[in-house]
């Protein structure tokens, strides 16, 4: 009996308990990764709707949601109390709170320590260090143990107690209050709470499956055991804790004690080491005076500019010393000084583009004052925020080595990536709760099936429609579990990632403002916060994002000097290249940088861009934002004469002049805003951190309103002020910076004059910097060869690794590197490479001996391409290559591992025209050869199709058939259902289009066959032919195909 | 000369059984067999194959060459009835080859048994050794090997087809023991016991009674077998008469122990079980059996099992004191004062309630039709006695148990 007579407590539903405050100071959201089910804005607003001043959350060893919670609870008038569960090495988790700043960088100092000497996702610390990071920190105990007062020292302890209706739990609460009664220490009470309502425990079930890897139906015990692990309501914890109405008031009593919020994180801009007798403001000054002179020399043409350009700069560093940001820019002027140094290509996109100060510091490419750019986008004092400069960098080895570079001048503690939290989204969360509720996988691959995969979703496709019309019962009740709980876990956290670029600075003491942790790359520290949570504490960072085509431009730079002897300046290409204006016309532009989809080369010949500004609005014109906005077409027409231009309000003129009265650029809504709704640079800078983050959409709503309130205050109603908010909110996600787009019109101009001119060396760094842009290898090869240029194949007595460049008869050639024979590895390649170097290879047995890295695999796969046809002393064919080889991979046996004996003469067939072709598809995915449509001309031709080169020639509304590779489907979620396609045969690329209707009805054909023959009318106009798709059929071609590039 | 039948497994030895005696079961879906002593019953070999088609009727391919393989090849390669094939132009894919091979001889053009019979035979033996040569000489129909004769395994098991049928159990027992005596004293000539014994009847209305003890341990005594049938049968009667048995008793190996000096003697396993039979006859199948610990927070977190269950770490409840349940649990009236039981009214129980713990609330199974939800307390009454009471969803009161 005294077992359970100890339980017996007075009843927990006693009537009349007296309503106190009751703070929940123990909740858990769900970054605490799969121990949560609610996110923090959804607990603030739990906590809201119940009257609670003030919530603590204290997640799993990490203060990643902290960020998110203090923004949330700021907006509901609550105080975010920061803490967390810190696991021990004892096995147990520790409850802290941070009392004072002191307290908070504790907390952050010991989650780093622990962190970072464990591998990621794990990590607990020791008492001692408990002990040394316990001022400020105050400890909830939840089992009573006489050391923890040691540890943590008795003021700041406080005994724990939870009542979940569970008899267990009850039983240690009794402990724990003799515990508290027997060291005086105060009682307070929590709910523990993992998820805001009752309902998300379902959620949470299920999270705790994943996060041990069981099935429910085999999880048992490690289930909850009720559903009261939520936020409840002062009354009901009052009714739970009548006996202890000291628990509930002491609760209140903590809340006024920790007076820490995020608002006093303690964070200080970077400072940059200068030489002595300098400050961070002189020496900027000089650096930038120094980048003035080179960047604005004065002469007549420029006096005017170079006047402006001096104003500029002098509003702008006042600015920026005003702000206290000198020595962010002194830093980002060194990460891009050390890439100049090294040689490595970098250049400053998005709003940084929009600074004199940047262009002057070299950060930048485009001069914002003879563009005109805002330099209020960027930065303003009005607005309160910091600003945030990306830098492009070849992707790869180079961007590496620049990141580690301020890895080594900042130490770990001082520089570290952005997180990038991962959360459930589509297919994960597909999988995740349907093998958690023990789906079978054919079951799984066919329900991830139904998730959309492009952007395009009919909005007839439900959830149920999509389950029934895949044989799945949408009511059974396991079914329709299936469906609450996906819904329920989208959006929730699932683990912390790495940002690919962004990058914290904070001079040595990073760890005190926000935990570090390790990332999954050796070397690489995360910080437990996102990109939005920096901006959101005005930690400021930089972006060094790696971009492909700086790696092809890099190389073709390099690779024109060897080739060509030639020295190309990016900075000073000819302006104005008649070449490159007349391929962007003809939408001639595979391989170009951001102007090479279907849909860019669509509106190419209806743009025309005769100068570099039309590079910037092409750029930024074909985006989800101005095609949702309706501003493609009206700009097209006033471009072309058909249309008047006209602004939305005659307000609006000095802002949308430049554009001919359409809005395309953030910086014209942000001047739209301001001039029709009188919004302030606050009321500015909250809507373009709505327009830039896809987090709230209510707070999208919210911003519209107060819009539209603004608007009909200045008299703008009606149509007009519907036409202005839908410009607006149409750039929710997509909407391009003016600064942004003309950062990346300089590297597509600068691609497209490479490609015009250097057309060798552009491919050949192209081929090498895969998988980039829009078109597979093989295309790109087969557009350049119909620009003239020639291929030779990979060869290993010639080739290296990456494609080369070979001078034949005068011209450039491009070499076929060993990075194209697939599944040859780099190693077995350079181990190649160092054989060749010391002798030429005698014979393939000669190379089988020398180079022992080579795998049968390998060998094999180079014998099929065609790769060992140059090695002297054997016949010239593939398959005697392969009858060679397979001889040489046999072990020989010790007597005669040396033996150099030529092989007996291959009595295979050489391989004909068409194996060839497949043999290039299947070992390289392309082919230099010809293309596999050109072996059936004389069929289509016969079948009436016609090649693509001749489509321009044809009048519109012509009836037309066409047939070629598809290289490309796209259903872009702009399109309303529609569906591009595009199709490749040896003349050229030919477009066709799919109506909603159509493609229900042949959905099977288009997208299940590599090869089809399209019958419908010709769409010619201005330049632009298209055909509208009214018939599908298959092409059986033998020969294997170019890979698609499908709904990306 | 070799015939080869290719099909579904079923019948195939019997079939090739009734032609030689000497038969090769190659794969589960292919015989072979020699022809040569045929002739003079059948004729010539396109009239022996049609003897065979006869018999294996059209579900089958059937081949007869020169030699088993190129018999064996042609069967699982050309369907209906092949005499002396033409192999040449056979894919490659049709001979026992590794991937690997088959990838390399594709990247070489080589499709078919022609072309690979063509390669040279020392180019061959150097690039694919002794397994390249063995193909080459299958492709070549110069493979000549004695056949893997097949060695029916041993059964214990016998059927016996009833001249009437049979209503009363008694004389089908008879003729379940007298299979049953023979069974054992095989598998005593074996060295083997039964792990588990099947009995199969075929009823009047055309269907089938089959019941299957599984023994809980390797026993070969007919006498306790048959009385373990019996009683299993008596529970479980067919619902029709009798028009044959089958009886089969899967063998395992006898079970070993050498009993401890200073155990105390446990009964015999085979009187054991016997018992245990004898009780699940008197209180229902469901009813008897050793209590498993499930791992759950279910309010019954046990089974009820055969045998001992394996004990896993489950980690339950902390209650050092027993709890009895109630099966079923008692239904009762509960009245409440604040929320709290005040005082309990049950068939056989009833009073004031001195104390009152709870509710301890638990809820499960979420996901199924099956989910529950209910509050418990844990009352005393004036007669000292500790009962666990709860409540369902619909606000019935019921008596779980008692705490000992």
């Amino acid at each position: 009996m005294t077992d359970v007579a100890h339980a017996l407590v007075p009843s927990h539903g006693v009537d009349g308990a007296s309503c106190a405050t009751y703070i929940e100071l123990h909740a858990r959201s769900a970054f605490s990764f799969l121990e949560g089910s609610s996110v923090p804005e959804e607990l603030v607003a739990r906590a809201a709707e119940l009257g609670q001043p003030a919530l603590a959350i204290l997640d799993r060893d990490n203060v990643s949601g902290a960020a998110r919670f203090h923004m949330a609870a700021k907006k509901a008038g609550l105080r975010a109390h920061i803490g967390a569960g810190i696991t021990c090495t004892d096995g147990f988790r520790y409850p802290l709170l941070a009392e004072n700043r002191t307290g908070y960088q504790n907390l952050c100092r010991l989650i780093t320590r622990m962190k970072l000497r464990a591998s990621k996702g794990e990590g607990a610390a020791t008492p001692e260090e408990f002990a040394e990071f316990s001022p400020g920190l105050v400890f909830l105990a939840s089992r009573p143990d006489d050391r923890l007062l040691d540890l943590f020292g008795k003021k700041n302890v406080l005994v724990e107690l939870q009542r979940h209706y569970n008899r267990a739990q009850e039983a240690r609460n009794q402990a724990l209050i003799a515990f508290a009664r027997q060291h005086q220490l105060p009682l307070v009470a929590t709910n523990g709470a993992s998820h805001a309502t009752p309902q998300s425990r379902e959620a949470l079930d299920v999270l705790t499956c994943v996060r041990h890897k069981v099935k429910i139906q085999e999880a048992g015990r490690l289930l909850s055991l009720n559903s009261e692990r939520h936020l409840k309501s002062a009354q009901e914890m009052s009714r739970l804790f009548a006996d202890l109405p000291e628990a509930i008031a002491n609760t209140k009593e903590l809340s006024d004690r920790l007076q820490f919020t995020l608002a006093d994180l303690g964070y200080r801009f970077p400072r940059y080491p200068v030489p002595p007798g300098e400050t961070m403001n002189s020496f900027l000054r000089k650096r930038v005076e120094e980048g003035a002179r080179n960047r604005y020399v004065p002469n007549a043409f420029s006096a005017e500019l170079h006047r402006r350009a001096r104003r500029q700069i002098e509003r702008e560093l006042a600015l920026i010393e005003k702000l206290d940001l000198s020595g962010y820019f002194l830093i980002v002027w060194d990460i891009v000084e050390f890439c100049r140094r090294q040689n490595i290509l970098v250049q400053g996109r998005g709003s940084a583009a929009n600074s004199a100060v940047c262009y002057s510091l070299g950060i930048t490419a485009v001069d914002p004052v003879s563009m005109d750019l805002l330099f209020e986008r960027f930065l303003s004092e009005e607005r309160g925020e910091w600003p945030d400069i990306d830098l492009d960098l070849p992707s790869g080895d180079q961007r590496e080595r620049a990141i580690q570079y301020v890895y080594q001048r900042y130490g770990q503690l001082g520089a570290a990536m952005t997180a990038n939290v991962i959360t459930y989204r589509g297919r994960s969360a597909v999988r995740d709760i349907g093998k958690v509720l023990g789906f079978e996988e054919p079951d799984l691959a066919r329900i991830s099936a139904l998730i959309p995969a492009w952007g395009w979703t009919d909005p007839k496709e439900t959830a149920e429609r999509q389950f029934r019309e895949a044989g799945y019962a949408p009511d059974h009740p396991l079914i329709a579990k299936f469906l609450d709980l996906y819904m329920t876990i989208q959006d929730l956290p699932r683990h912390l990632g790495q940002h690919s670029g962004g990058m914290v600075i904070c001079e040595g003491q990073l760890d005190s403002v926000v935990p570090l942790e390790p990332a999954t790359m050796p070397g690489r520290v995360v910080i437990q916060w996102d990109k939005e949570d920096c901006a959101d504490m005005g930690i400021v960072k930089v972006d060094l994002l790696g971009l492909g085509m700086m790696a092809v431009l890099e190389e073709s730079i390099q690779r024109i000097r060897e080739s060509y002897s030639e020295e190309v300046d990016l900075a000073h290409l000819p302006q104005d290249d008649p070449q490159v204006y007349q391929a962007l016309q003809n939408a001639d532009t595979i391989g170009m940088f951001q102007v090479e989809s279907s849909a860019q080369m669509s509106c190419l010949p209806r743009l025309r861009p005769e100068r570099f500004y039309d590079i910037v609005v092409e750029v930024a014109i074909i985006r989800p934002g101005p095609i949702v906005g309706q501003m493609l077409n009206p700009y097209l027409r006033r471009r072309q004469g058909r249309e008047k231009p006209e602004c939305l309000h005659p307000a609006l003129e000095p802002v949308l002049a430049r554009t001919l009265g359409v809005p395309l650029f953030q910086e014209q809504l942000l001047r739209i805003a301001m001039i029709a709704a009188n919004f302030t640079g606050g009321e500015a800078e909250e809507l373009r951190r709505a327009m830039g983050f896809k987090r709230s959409q209510a707070r999208m709503r919210e911003i519209e309103t107060r819009l539209r309130a603004g608007m009909t205050r200045n008299g703008i109603t009606g149509q007009q002020q519907d036409t202005i908010v839908q410009s607006i909110t149409s750039f929710a996600l997509y909407g391009f910076p003016e600064s942004h787009a003309a950062s990346f019109a300089l590297i597509a101009y600068a691609s497209a004059y490479l490609k015009c001119h250097y057309l060798a060396a552009f491919t050949a760094a192209i081929l090498n910097n895969q998988p980039m842009g829009f078109y597979a290898p093989a295309t790109l090869v087969k557009d350049a060869q119909r620009h003239g240029l020639h291929f030779k194949p990979i060869d290993v007595t010639r080739s290296d690794w990456k494609c080369t460049i070979e001078e034949y008869n005068g011209e450039n050639w491009v070499r076929l590197g060993l990075n194209y024979a697939r599944g040859v590895r780099q190693q077995a390649a350079e181990a190649i490479l160092r054989a060749r170097a010391g002798q030429p290879f005698s014979s393939i047995q000669d190379l089988v001996n020398r180079v022992p890295e080579l795998r049968k695999d390998e060998l094999r796969k180079l014998s099929e391409i065609g790769a060992f046809n140059f090695i002297p002393q054997i016949p010239t064919h593939r398959r005697a290559a392969l009858w060679d080889s397979e001889l040489a991979i046999r072990p020989a046996g010790p007597l005669f591992v040396d033996s150099l004996a030529p092989a007996d003469e291959s009595p295979l067939v050489p391989m004909t025209a068409g194996e060839r072709l497949n043999s290039d598809f299947r070992g390289t995915h392309l082919t230099i050869g010809r293309h596999p449509l050109q072996f059936h001309r004389e069929t289509l031709n016969a079948l009436g199709v016609t090649p693509a080169r001749e489509l321009k020639g044809i009048p519109n509304g012509r009836l037309v058939r066409i047939a070629g590779c598809v290289i490309c489907r796209q259903r872009p979620g702009t399109a309303k259902g529609l569906l591009f396609l595009s199709l490749e045969d040896e003349t050229g690329i030919s477009n066709a289009v799919v109506m909603p209707d159509v493609f229900d009805r042949e959905r099977a054909t288009i997208l299940n066959n590599s090869y089809i023959v399209i019958d419908g009318e010709l769409q010619n106009i201005d330049g632009v032919y298209t055909v509208r798709a009214a018939r599908f059929e298959p092409l059986h071609v033998a020969e294997e195909a170019v890979p698609s590039h499908d709904f990306h | 000369m070799f015939a080869c039948i290719h099909g579904p497994a079923a019948g195939l030895k019997i079939i090739a059984d009734a032609f030689s005696p000497w038969f090769e079961q190659t794969a589960p879906g292919t015989v072979v067999f020699p022809i040569d002593g045929l002739q003079r019953l059948y004729g010539s070999p396109h009239q022996i194959a049609q003897a065979i088609a006869q018999r294996a009727g059209r579900t089958v391919n059937i081949a007869i060459a020169e030699t088993a393989e190129s018999a064996i090849l042609a069967a699982r390669n050309f369907p209906g009835v092949t005499i002396a094939p033409q192999l040449d132009h056979l894919d490659l894919a049709g001979l026992p080859i590794s991937e690997e091979m088959l990838e390399t001889l594709d990247a070489w053009g080589i499709r078919d048994l022609q072309q690979l019979a063509q390669l040279p035979e020392t180019g061959i033996a150097e690039r694919f050794g002794e397994a390249g040569v063995y193909l080459q000489r299958l492709a070549k129909g110069a493979i000549h090997r004695p056949l893997r004769v097949f060695q029916p395994a041993i059964t214990y098991d016998d059927r016996i087809e009833l001249d009437h049928p049979v209503d009363l159990l008694e004389p089908l027992l008879f003729l379940i023991a007298r299979i049953l005596g023979e069974q054992c004293e095989k598998l005593q000539a074996h060295g083997m016991s039964a792990g588990e014994v099947a009995v199969r009847l075929e009823l009047d209305d055309k269907t089938e009674h089959v019941r299957t003890l599984r023994l809980p341990v390797p026993m070969r005594d007919s006498q306790a077998l048959l009385k373990l049938l019996q009683m299993d049968l008596e529970a479980h009667p067919p619902q029709a008469a009798t028009l044959a048995l089958s009886l089969s008793l899967k063998p395992a190996l006898p079970r070993t122990i050498q009993s401890g000096i200073f155990l105390p003697a446990a009964p015999a396993p085979d009187k054991l079980e016997l018992t245990l039979a004898r009780i699940r006859g008197i209180v229902g199948e469901n009813n008897a059996g050793v209590p498993e610990l499930l791992n759950t927070h279910h309010p019954h977190p046990y089974r009820l099992v055969a045998q001992q269950p394996v004990i896993a770490d489950l980690h339950p409840p902390n209650n050092h004191q027993a709890f009895r349940y109630f099966r079923p649990p008692i239904t009762a009236r509960v009245e409440l004062q604040r929320d709290r039981p005040a005082r309990i009214a049950a068939s056989g129980i009833q009073g004031k309630v001195l104390n009152a713990a709870g509710p301890w609330r638990t809820s499960g199974d979420w996901w199924t039709q099956t989910a529950w939800n209910r509050d418990e307390w844990d009352i005393t009454l004036t007669t000292g006695a500790l009962y666990r009471i709860y409540r369902e969803p619909d606000q019935r009161w019921f008596i779980e148990g008692a705490y000992d």
